[in-house]
């Protein structure tokens, strides 16, 4: 069997959250809350680092 | 080696290993030097690719996919794409025959497959369903199937108030544009991505796949087999088969311009591996829905135009003819529409059935019979080939092959031949 590699696509990914439903709802509002704490900068970083200065530095989508 | 003993070691495996969902797997005493083992299969007979597949075929493959994620995902496992190249119809039902294909599920992990299973399975099926074009020429030609900026514009205005089409077609768009090439693989993963939400979106999709349908319509030859002159002659095509089958005991017989399967059936019940070809989707697809528990694979091609090898060097994928192998042809109903319909010279097709290099059963169409004034149309007799005689035929086949049975249908225009190659 001849193994491909795999772009899952990022927006595809993203979208998951959206077809769940019900079971996105968390998720989304989570991701969203994220949003809000980098924009703000108390997005609490892992093991003492700093907090990520920009929306870039996360995965998540910016308003256009 | 670590995901296959992952595998190995559930329940889901046993079980769908047991309901023929999975293929049978064993670990292989015999390892090539400088790998970690080495697995092993039971050889299917025949490999066809998703463009050779009708709707139906696609379709219970999509299902297939879907519920094998729902179990492993239940099993802590998961499946890390989304191919119809991983499936296969044994007995006329799909089988899932990519192992490596399986790992454990890492919490956090989004659906890794979902854009392929768009792309290959969801999309090819709307096309049909939902637009009425024929997806094989599309996955033929682009083996990933439709991008889903591609699929918004095919569908255009259509569905414009299916939760589906919006979803997985024009949003997927937008969202794959508005977020190229950034990463949110890890943004998920904090905001608390599961394997739940992953059931809840294979849920919605079987339901949403389980809802394409496709209404055949009886074009072309799908109505072939209540023509008058098919019912008289059936029975003397069936025994010269059967003849030819005892003469030759082969184990793979190829049935090229299958229509309805009546003559692949035959071949099957008397034991042999059969491939069924015909360029009719909706005749075939009744053969497949049909074919449940039989030694019948079905083979979607143009056989003016067969599948080519493909993919990678042109290897990755190989031609219907370089998987075909077969011990004994049947060519019934088919020369006159290669030769009047198709225009291929008769004596390029004699020199095509020999290349099989195996026994032929052949039928030959005069120019005088009723189904040749059909094909012939408004062509003209001196825009025809040479050679179309009984006699011109019998010159071309003998060249090549030798005659070694014949008989004439009572409708007086058609003859069958047994051909053993020289």
């Amino acid at each position: 069997m001849i193994f491909g590699y795999l772009d899952p696509g990022s927006g595809s990914m993203l979208l998951q959250v959206v077809i769940g439903g019900a079971a996105g709802i968390a998720v989304a509002a989570k991701a969203l809350k994220q949003k809000y704490q980098l924009r703000r900068g108390t997005y609490p970083a892992p093991d003492g680092e700093e907090p990520a200065e920009s929306i870039e530095d996360t995965s998540l989508p910016s308003e256009s | 080696m670590e995901a296959w003993h992952a595998l190995a070691s559930t329940d889901f495996f046993t079980s769908a290993v047991a309901n023929q969902l999975l293929i049978e797997t064993t670990e292989s005493s015999d390892i090539p030097p400088g790998s970690a083992g080495a697995l092993e299969h039971p050889r299917l007979p025949f490999i066809s690719y998703p463009y050779e597949w009708t709707f139906t075929m696609l379709k219970d493959a999509a299902l297939l996919q879907l519920d094998l994620l729902r179990d492993a995902l239940s099993a802590g496992l998961t499946i890390k794409d989304a191919t119809p190249y991983n499936i296969q119809f044994v007995e006329g039902r799909p089988i899932f025959i990519d192992i490596g294909s399986f790992e454990a599920y890492q919490p956090g992990e989004p659906w890794m497959g979902y854009r392929q299973f768009t792309r290959q399975f969801l999309f090819p099926l709307m096309l049909r369903a939902w637009i009425g074009a024929p997806f094989q020429p599309w996955l033929r030609g682009a083996m990933e199937g439709p991008t889903p900026a591609e699929m918004a514009q095919l569908l255009g205005s259509r569905k414009r108030f299916s939760m589906g089409a919006l979803l997985h077609v024009r949003l997927q768009a937008r969202m794959e544009k508005r977020m190229a090439g950034r990463s949110v693989r890890d943004g998920l993963k904090t905001a608390g991505f599961s394997a739940q939400l992953i059931q809840a979106n294979v849920r919605k999709l079987r339901s949403l796949v389980a809802s394409l349908e496709w209404a055949h319509e009886a074009d072309g030859w799908s109505d072939y087999g209540s023509c008058d002159h098919v019912a008289r002659d059936r029975e003397s095509k069936a025994e010269f088969l059967k003849s030819a089958i005892e003469r030759t005991h082969p184990r793979r017989v190829l049935d090229l311009g299958a229509n309805d399967g009546h003559f692949s059936g035959i071949a099957a019940a008397a034991g042999a591996d059969v491939i069924a070809v015909d360029s009719d989707e909706a005749v075939l697809d009744d053969v497949y829905r049909r074919s449940e528990g039989s030694s019948l694979a079905v083979v979607l091609t143009d056989l003016a135009n067969p599948s080519p090898g493909q993919g990678w060097a042109g290897t990755e994928r190989s031609s219907v003819a370089d998987r075909a192998n077969p011990d004994l042809v049947i060519a019934y109903g088919l020369i006159h529409h290669l030769i009047y319909h198709a225009s291929i010279p008769p004596e390029e097709v004699v020199r095509w059935l020999r290349t099989f290099d195996c026994p032929v059963v052949v039928e030959f169409v005069s120019p005088a019979d009723e189904m040749v004034g059909k094909l012939i149309g408004n062509k003209r007799a001196h825009e025809l080939h040479p050679n179309r005689d009984e006699a011109d035929f019998r010159g071309l086949a003998g060249e090549v092959f030798d005659i070694v049975a014949e008989t004439q249908l009572t409708s007086g225009t058609r003859a069958l031949f047994a051909l053993h190659p020289r």
